[in-house]
């Protein structure tokens, strides 16, 4: 009798409880716009200089801005000025670029200033920023952006690295804050992605005031200039809470589109950002993220380029059960290649080009297109994606279509009739569901003309050891591009530092087209050296990068605006 | 005890086990994995799981009794070749288990001294790193691949059967009959292996199943770290596939595999009770 | 037995830690210093170039003597300095003690209810030892261990949270009683995981304790089976039970690992995925010192608890 009593009691309290947690979690009626976003990994801090992948730089550009930025709308790319009033003027020698900035832009209000308010931007704060990324006692793993090509820079690195402190206030040539809103950069050398590299997070500007008042921590507290703050981050959390800056410039949704997204133009001129607070939910596995999107509590998720053929797309739309839900599916062709590398230095295929094209023709393009991303993906001819200039829609590469029969020939050609005498293949794939699955395809194709394949499997990190120490036999990769140049697809292939590059023929000046006008011809003469007689790269496609919208929210009918809202602070 | 009796104890135990049907179940369940197992090995059987032979991720009908996978292979058939897989990890871990187990604990319950204490302190340091860090630790070393499977998983489950032997050659180093056979001048090799190790087999063959079911179960954690079995199908790589293909309503692999993990596991968990209940002298006779 | 022979045996106990840390940052240094080959190219990527690669090996104190090196692990071992992550460039002790209190506020109610539950289901089944009951519940008990957690988590979530919604699918607050709704389901799976091997190791205890002389004493004298049980039989048996408790603590700790990534709980689970994913050395290390530690401590409080529980064993 008394242990029923007691029974009774704890499930009353286990009662009250649960109704008290129920009753807290009870959705209030929202005042304010609240956007809740997924990121797939941990967020490495965010600190500019050292923010390098993907996921990171998606939460970074919430917070902070730089000189330049690309225009939202338009296509092929475009740089427009951003923190900077107007794009720069450079110099006939190409060597001197010379910013004048906008004036009025605060950083956000922050108990590292006096009285907490946020103060004007200056061109020191980028003179600053540039130190720290090129601070030996940093670290940063960014620094190759300007390694090596402000006049100066390298020479003040190579000075602090064996002392105890670094000194900032030493003047640095090529790094000048003429006056308070115009910067001048020197350059060592000619460099036409310089401009480019300005887009990119770790040369954003960051406040001085900021860096020394949470010392070590400034990672977790960032203060920039963006369209929102974070209170406190910490990197281990698993939900990051942004809130709209209410000092932030005026700054206007654009007026001007490429023809694809004219549609978009219905917000324009309206003042940025439009919601009022963002919530980042960081989930490394697939399955909850989209438990949490069908259940509503999460607005815009990507189909990760690895898993793109999720039922939720036929033909490429929206199945109609998550159409009548009001999901709204946003499609773009991703700027970047999902390709197999053939390391050619080693013996197997140095020369034996006959061996390479043989096992791309066997390749079953179309059938790993269906299978792995329900057709939505484009068929690579080459490394270099549609959306850079230099990208050419007409070229057929002859090796790259699917031809079992060529194929064998091509293999007996090479001297292994029907596979025998060739050993066993190694292909590198990163560790995941479905990028093994793709080695299995690619075993499977490779099997059909008598070679073998051996799969390994390997974390990111080491597949990228493997990749600088030449040890692999093929890897399987994909590349997004890091600025709209051609060159840096191609520096994946041709340089020093690239498995079996052709190093011996390494040519200085070939690898960075120097002059605007000169660079389409000189990636062509590239390419084509690359596209007509050498298969040295394996490409398989250039997969879709689809968003997702699910506007539940009365204030969002058009979900495409929030994926507008994201890209925008992407830049 | 003398080798007449530990043999009659080993009869009588295995006729008890009999009279269990759920042990009686348990052993055909193994003897038949054992079977697939073996002629998965030799080829007769599952020996064209790579084959596609239907559309991809068909769910289970009557012509694909457990559905296809991605690329329409016959999931009944990749079953049946994890099924090898798994047994021999099961085999091959629990026999370099055991044979480090046993020889470092009846070295260091028999020789004690300074031998005791080194080997105490060894398994010790390891048994205090968690597991997870030694496998990953250990895959550095060994590379990826079966072997290194084998040796990892080996290599973190001797301890606990290295403990028991050691105390168990203790405790039977100074019986009477030990004394004896030192008086009629046995070597130390003799005394060990003819009349001690016969009396504690028990020990192995309980830990046996026991280690048995843990690398199984392990090979599927290994799989999620990207450690496992390589270029050959698995439980532990079906059930990690689920991760993202439940997502899209394919639930065959995962379930089917789950299944047959679990029988096994379940079936090794089982004997090795019974096995305890049988030949443990504390619980004999009960 | 005296307190100050209790005493002794506790600081030679505890005196043995010492040698196992040594070994431990030994295993370590030897895994990650030397085996592991130069991180440099991992950390720099695919930027690296032999300067910068020298540079950052400096800067990490790479290109020092082996022996020095060794040094560093072995004072982080008693110091818990153990520096900074190479992925976040957080302060590791920080980060960890942070990632412990939320762990533990997900592992206190799994381990509270796996023992009360383990412990009453061993009684039940003893107390009708051979009938139907005993073996249902350890029949029961060993399938909901043979199944995979993995798979546990895989359905758990989507029926469970997504389908039926009687559960958070993911996420954490910090603070009670926020946390509650986000523990719940991840806290029943990992009973659900652990329950097994516990049952089967308590009941044997009770088993064990049931054939004693004592018992069929008391039974002799007229005692009820239950009064048998609770009075003498649990009294008797709580020191291998506590010793089994005890030990499995920092076990738990650790294995969390999958529930906190699938459920989004930035515990010491999520923290030691990221840092294996991301060849975060010092934090791997870290933890696996940590681990140790907290291991061989819970030995000695076992052994302790043994002594003090159990007056028939001698401190030896």
């Amino acid at each position: 009798m008394k242990n029923l009593i007691k029974i009774g009691v704890l499930v009353v309290i286990a009662g009250s409880l649960w109704f008290y947690i129920k009753s807290k979690q009870a959705p209030h009626i929202a005042q304010e716009k609240v956007l809740l976003t997924v990121s797939n990994a941990q967020i490495q801090g965010l600190d500019p200089i050292r923010v390098r992948d993907n996921y990171t730089v998606n939460e970074a550009t919430k917070v902070y801005e730089g000189l330049l930025a690309y225009h939202y709308l338009k296509r092929p790319f475009e740089l427009i000025p951003n923190l900077a009033a107007s794009m720069p003027t450079v110099s006939s020698d190409q060597l001197v670029y010379t910013f004048t900035l906008c004036e009025g832009v605060k950083f956000h209000d922050n108990p590292c200033f006096p009285d907490g308010k946020g103060r004007e931007l200056t061109a020191h704060d980028f003179v600053y920023a540039f130190k720290r990324l090129a601070d030996p006692k940093l670290q940063s793993l960014n620094f190759w952006l300007v390694d090596s090509k402000i006049k100066g820079l390298n020479e003040w690195r190579q000075r602090y690295i064996d002392a105890a402190n670094v000194d900032y206030t030493e003047d640095i040539p090529g790094l000048q804050a003429i006056d308070r809103y115009t910067l001048r950069f020197t350059l060592t050398k000619p460099y036409p992605q310089f401009l480019y590299a300005l887009t990119m997070v770790p040369c954003y500007a960051v406040a001085r005031e900021a860096v020394q008042y949470y010392g070590a921590e400034f990672m977790n507290h960032p203060v920039g200039t963006g369209p929102f703050m974070v209170a406190a981050f910490n990197p281990l959390d698993t939900k990051i809470v942004y809130h709209k800056n209410p000092t932030f410039r005026d700054k206007y949704f654009p007026s001007e589109a490429a023809q694809e997204y004219k549609h978009m133009l219905v917000d324009a001129g309206k003042k940025l950002p439009f919601v009022d607070k963002i919530v980042t939910h960081i989930l490394s596995e697939e399955q909850p993220r989209w438990l949490k999107f069908k259940k509503g509590q999460v607005d815009i998720i990507d189909i990760s380029r690895d898993n793109i053929a999720l039922e939720v797309i036929q033909d490429n739309k929206l199945i109609p059960a998550l159409q009548k839900k009001g999901a709204q599916l946003f499609s773009a062709l991703e700027i970047g290649t999902n390709f197999i590398v053939f390391n050619n230095a080693h013996p197997l295929f140095k020369d034996n080009l006959k061996l390479r094209q043989a096992m791309s023709m066997a390749f079953n393009g179309p059938k790993y297109n269906k299978l792995f991303y329900q057709g939505a993906a484009m068929l690579a001819q080459s490394i270099l994606p549609p959306g850079l200039a230099g990208y050419r829609a007409d070229y057929v590469n002859p090796y790259r279509t699917y031809n079992l029969g060529k194929a064998k020939q091509y293999l007996a050609e090479a001297g292994y009739p029907q596979g025998k005498g060739l050993p066993v293949l190694t292909l590198e794939v990163v560790t995941n569901s479905t990028a093994r699955q793709k080695g299995e395809f690619f075993q499977k194709c490779m099997q059909a003309i008598g070679i073998k394949i051996k799969l390994v499997e390997n974390i990111f990190p080491e597949l990228v050891k493997k990749i600088q120490t030449e040890a692999t036999m093929l890897h399987a990769i994909t590349w997004t591009v890091e600025y709209p140049d051609a060159e840096n697809f191609f520096q994946l292939l041709y340089g020093p530092k690239q498995p079996g590059g052709v190093g011996a023929n390494y040519d200085e000046s070939a690898s960075m087209p120097c002059m605007k006008k000169q660079w389409v011809c000189q990636i062509h003469l590239l390419g084509r050296s690359y596209m007509s007689d050498s298969t040295k790269w394996q490409q398989k496609v250039h997969p879709s990068f689809i968003y997702f919208t699910n506007p539940l929210q009365p204030f969002t009918k058009d979900g495409s605006k929030m994926l507008l809202l994201q890209t925008v602070l992407v830049a | 005890m003398n080798q007449a009796s530990v043999q009659s104890i080993w009869i009588q135990a295995f006729l008890s086990l009999l009279k269990s049907k759920l042990t009686l179940a348990s052993l055909v369940i193994v003897v038949s994995y054992s079977l697939l197992a073996l002629l998965a090995h030799a080829g007769i059987i599952a020996s064209n799981w790579n084959l596609d032979i239907g559309a991809s991720y068909e769910p289970p009908s009557a012509i694909h009794w457990f559905g296809t996978d991605i690329f329409g292979r016959s999931v009944v058939t990749k079953i049946i070749k994890s099924t090898e897989v798994a047994m021999y990890v099961g085999f091959i871990v629990s026999i370099i288990a055991i044979s480090i187990g046993v020889l470092l604990g009846a070295i260091a319950g028999y020789f004690g001294g300074i031998v005791d204490e080194l080997i105490v302190w060894f398994y010790s340091t390891l048994a205090a790193i968690p597991n997870i860090m030694l496998l990953i630790s250990l895959t550095f070393i060994l590379g990826k691949g079966i072997l290194a499977v084998y040796v990892a998983l080996g290599m973190t489950n001797w301890i606990e059967l290295c403990r028991l032997i050691r105390g168990e050659v203790i405790r039977h180093k100074d019986k009477e009959y030990i004394q004896a056979a030192t008086a009629l001048g046995a070597s130390h090799w003799r005394k060990l292996v003819k009349h001690i190790l016969p009396n504690i087999m028990h020990i192995v063959i309980i830990q046996f199943s026991a280690i048995f079911q843990i690398a199984i179960k392990s090979e599927v954690i290994l799989s999620y770290l990207g450690l496992g079995v390589q270029n050959s199908p698995s439980w532990g790589i079906m059930i990690n596939d689920a991760r993202v293909e439940l997502m899209r309503g394919v639930w065959w692999q995962l379930v089917f595999a789950s299944i047959a993990m679990f029988l096994i596991v379940l079936a090794f968990n089982n004997l090795s009770d019974s096995l305890r209940d049988a030949l443990d002298p504390k619980l004999r006779g009960k | 037995m005296s307190f100050m022979s209790l005493y002794s045996y506790i600081i030679r106990r505890l005196s043995y830690i010492i040698p196992i840390l040594v070994g431990v940052c030994l295993l370590i240094f030897f895994i990650f210093n030397i085996v592991a080959g130069d991180p440099t190219i991992i950390l720099l990527g695919k930027h690296a170039n032999p300067r910068q690669m020298a540079e950052l090996r400096h800067e990490l104190g790479l290109d020092r003597h082996w022996f020095i090196q060794y040094l560093d692990i072995l004072k982080s071992a008693f110091t818990f300095d153990f520096g900074r992550s190479w992925a976040t460039k957080q302060h590791i002790a920080p980060m960890l003690k942070l990632g412990t209190w939320v762990s533990l506020t997900l592992v206190i109610p799994a381990f509270v209810v796996t023992s009360i539950l383990a412990i009453s289901t061993a009684l039940l089944a003893a107390f009708f030892r051979g009938r139907l009951i005993d073996k249902g519940l350890v029949v029961l008990t060993v399938i909901m261990m043979s199944i995979s957690i993995l798979v546990y988590i895989l359905f758990g979530q989507w029926i469970f949270a997504y389908k039926l919604g009687w559960f958070e699918i993911a996420g954490y607050e910090y603070g009670f009683p926020d946390f509650i709704p986000y523990i719940i389901l991840p806290a029943m799976i990992l009973v659900l995981v652990n329950l097994g091997s516990d049952v089967r190791f308590y009941r044997t205890v009770f088993l064990d304790e049931m054939y004693q002389d004592y018992v069929r004493t008391a039974r002799a004298k007229g005692l009820s089976e239950r009064a048998v049980l609770f009075k003498h039989v649990l009294k008797n048996a709580m020191a291998p039970i506590i010793t089994n408790l005890v030990i499995q603590i920092p076990a738990w700790l650790l294995g969390t690992l999958l529930v906190e990534s699938f459920f989004g709980i930035p515990g010491l689970g999520g923290i030691t995925l990221n840092a294996i994913n991301n060849s975060d050395f010092p934090v791997i290390k870290a933890i696996t010192i940590l681990s140790a530690v907290s291991y061989v401590i819970f030995s000695v409080i076992t052994d302790v608890l043994y002594t003090l529980v159990d007056p028939r064993i001698k401190l030896s």
